[in-house]
């Protein structure tokens, strides 16, 4: 896979970001630009027959271990990110009975 | 000694996980006796390495210097790790025995101060980046903490555009691992020069710039901020404006530093960058009508003076020490100003009147913060105003676009200062000590900031100020000239009312607009360093 359709999908996530008016929506374009990053790291880590990075008996040409090793940590940190908005949405719901931003924030104060 | 750092780091993040598991009866005597240990072991790891701090480098697990983790201090990051230790002295102070304080308040506050330590810490790219996403989501927390509907959207406004910056920056990393094949952002500094990849360099600096510029709240990305800072509970909002916004300035100086080898050329944008910030802070600031948003206003004024601080003068010096000083001036604001709104029930600036009578200590404090915050001789905000406009003397436009910005703040005060006169109206029994005990300390640091700036400086920063005089008649002039013009601004303009003027000071960017005008400024940006 060319890591430019990686881009593409991360163009995708920031595009849906700057275009919905709802929460949840908003929730999983962040998801999305955050797959899009995990997808170009480990792509550009990988090559053509490369082996899985785990040191063992007649292993020569495995893949960058650190890629994904570090995507692990992304991942879970994306899963909190996304775990604590939705339950964040919850709440909204429950307190303004809508989760459209322009609905949220146009009720009560400026702020 | 070296691996006091890494103490620097997880004894905040244990005490942390002990106070809420265990749920002890003083948890927050705890919290104090570990802050104290924090502190004792700072100064002695100041002490030990001030001679040659290149050895306080340590790789965690014993990797290979490339590879692994590692945590550096320097001359940069000990002062921002000694000025969140002395305001999380000061919130910790502050809340104690209140019905916020419970123990999962205490988890997340000081959960916050390991993980900030480790901010300032890192020297891995990575991990700068994890640290950058726990405090985003621990803020989160702390924002909508009180779970009433204005704190809980600030709080999922806050999550997801600061989620976005620091993708973006991640995307940076990424292409920069894939140039260097490594993470350490002294190694990546050290082979800048001169490599090969110049155009993926130039694409990852306007990358991980562009996180700095959200999580720093400069224009045009600072909507979160003043929607932050005016739901979040008043201790939390002065540690947001004090430190944590401070957090993205200190990526800004490291990222600066590290792409420094590759020869950018970042000075102009990010002139024009702090002035518009500058200018639309304080423009905003006078418009307000509630004490904390005029207050997050104000902070988004004094951050473009920071950076052009920052970008003007050798060694980012001046804007260095704005960064300090506006982190003791408005954290003590922000704390009177949650004393005042507890007492009166309201954020309304129209509804609180006759604060002098009703509260004298907090009124004094309020008034050193104020006269600092505006810049009058004596006080820690002329030094550091007055020796950046020094450093601007030969150009006359950027001289006089700063002294704009600060007659705009200074106008915002002028405006806030109603609240102290008038008659007594209403007071509920006020009489905590540790609530008053922070606003005096923080106003004495100020006093002393501003009395005895030369060794101060010297000794924290690494900065001659002699040249700096703490009182000059010239000065004194400036400072009233600017006070006179607020209060005729006030006086005449905004008391009238104008129906347009309040109509702009309640402007503020939906969450589509701020995400477009993010991916607006990538490309402005990618225009700007990669194309041209």
């Amino acid at each position: 896979m060319d890591p430019l359709l990686t881009f593409i999908v991360i163009l995708v996530g920031f595009y849906g970001l700057a275009t919905s008016n709802n929460i949840i929506k908003s929730v999983f374009c962040i998801t999305i630009i955050e797959s899009g990053i995990i997808l170009l790291f480990l792509n550009l880590g990988n090559f053509e027959g490369g082996t899985i990075p785990i040191i063992g008996e007649d292993v020569v040409a495995i893949v960058d271990p650190l890629p994904q090793a570090l995507m692990i940590t992304t991942i879970v940190i994306g899963s909190t990110v996304t775990a604590l908005a939705l339950m964040l949405c919850i709440k909204l719901f429950h307190h303004y009975g809508s989760i459209e931003w322009s609905k949220i924030f146009g009720k009560g104060d400026a702020s | 000694m070296a691996n006091i750092a890494l103490l620097l780091i997880f004894l905040p993040v244990l005490t942390a996980i002990v106070i809420y598991v265990l749920q002890p009866r003083r948890s927050h005597e705890i919290a104090l006796v570990m802050q104290a240990v924090l502190t004792v072991f700072a100064v002695v790891y100041a002490l030990h390495f001030q001679a040659d701090f290149s050895e306080t480098l340590i790789v965690i697990g014993g990797w290979e210097e490339r590879i692994g983790i590692s945590l550096l201090n320097d001359r940069l990051s000990l002062p921002f790790v000694f000025m969140s230790l002395f305001l999380w002295w000061m919130v910790l102070i502050y809340t104690y025995d209140e019905h916020d304080s419970s123990p999962t308040f205490l988890f997340f506050l000081l959960f916050l101060q390991g993980v900030f330590m480790g901010v300032l810490q890192t020297n891995d790219l990575f991990n700068l980046f994890v640290f950058l996403e726990l405090m985003t989501i621990i803020v989160t927390v702390l924002i909508a903490f009180r779970k009433i509907g204005s704190s809980i959207r600030a709080g999922i406004y806050y999550l997801l555009i600061n989620t976005a910056g620091v993708l973006a920056f991640l995307i940076g990393v990424i292409l920069l691992y894939y140039s260097f094949g490594t993470l350490n952002i002294a190694a990546i500094g050290g082979e800048m020069a001169g490599h090969g990849d110049y155009r993926v360099i130039q694409l990852s600096f306007v990358l991980m710039m562009t996180g700095a510029t959200v999580k720093a709240a400069l224009f045009p990305l600072f909507s979160w901020l003043p929607k932050a800072h005016g739901a979040a509970p008043s201790p939390i909002s002065a540690l947001l404006s004090g430190i944590i916004v401070k957090a993205g300035i200190y990526m800004f100086i490291r990222l600066n530093d590290m792409f420094a080898p590759a020869g950018i050329e970042y000075e102009t944008f990010f002139l024009i960058v702090g002035l518009a910030t500058g200018f639309v802070g304080a423009v905003f600031a006078v418009l307000q009508t509630n004490i904390k948003e005029l207050l997050a206003y104000s902070t988004l004024a004094q951050l473009g003076i920071i950076l052009v601080g920052l970008v003007v003068m050798d060694g980012y010096s001046g804007g260095l020490l704005h960064v300090l000083n506006h982190a003791l001036f408005k954290a003590l604001l922000f704390l009177g100003a949650g004393l005042i709104v507890v007492v009166y029930r309201t954020k309304e600036l129209a509804k609180i009147r006759g604060v002098a009578k009703s509260m004298p200590v907090t009124t004094v404090m309020m008034f050193i913060g104020m006269l600092s915050i505006a810049g009058a001789p004596l006080t820690n905000g002329y030094v550091s105003k007055s020796f950046i406009t020094g450093a601007l003397e030969g150009e006359p436009l950027l001289y006089y676009a700063v002294f704009l910005i600060n007659v705009g703040s200074v106008a915002g005060f002028v405006k806030l200062s109603a609240i102290f006169f008038g008659e007594k109206k209403l007071s509920y029994p006020f009489s905590h000590i540790h609530k008053v005990l922070p606003l005096v300390l923080i106003a004495g640091a100020c006093m002393a900031f501003g009395l005895f700036h030369v060794p101060l400086a010297e000794t924290l920063l690494d900065v001659d100020l002699a040249h700096v005089s703490r009182f000059t008649l010239g000065g004194l002039l400036e400072f009233l000239v600017m006070v006179a013009f607020g209060a005729l601004f006030v006086r005449f303009v905004l008391s009238r009312g104008f129906r347009t003027l309040a109509r702009v000071g309640k402007f503020r960017l939906a969450f589509e607009t701020a995400n477009y005008l993010l991916v607006i400024y990538l490309a402005v940006l990618g225009v700007y360093f990669v194309l041209l």
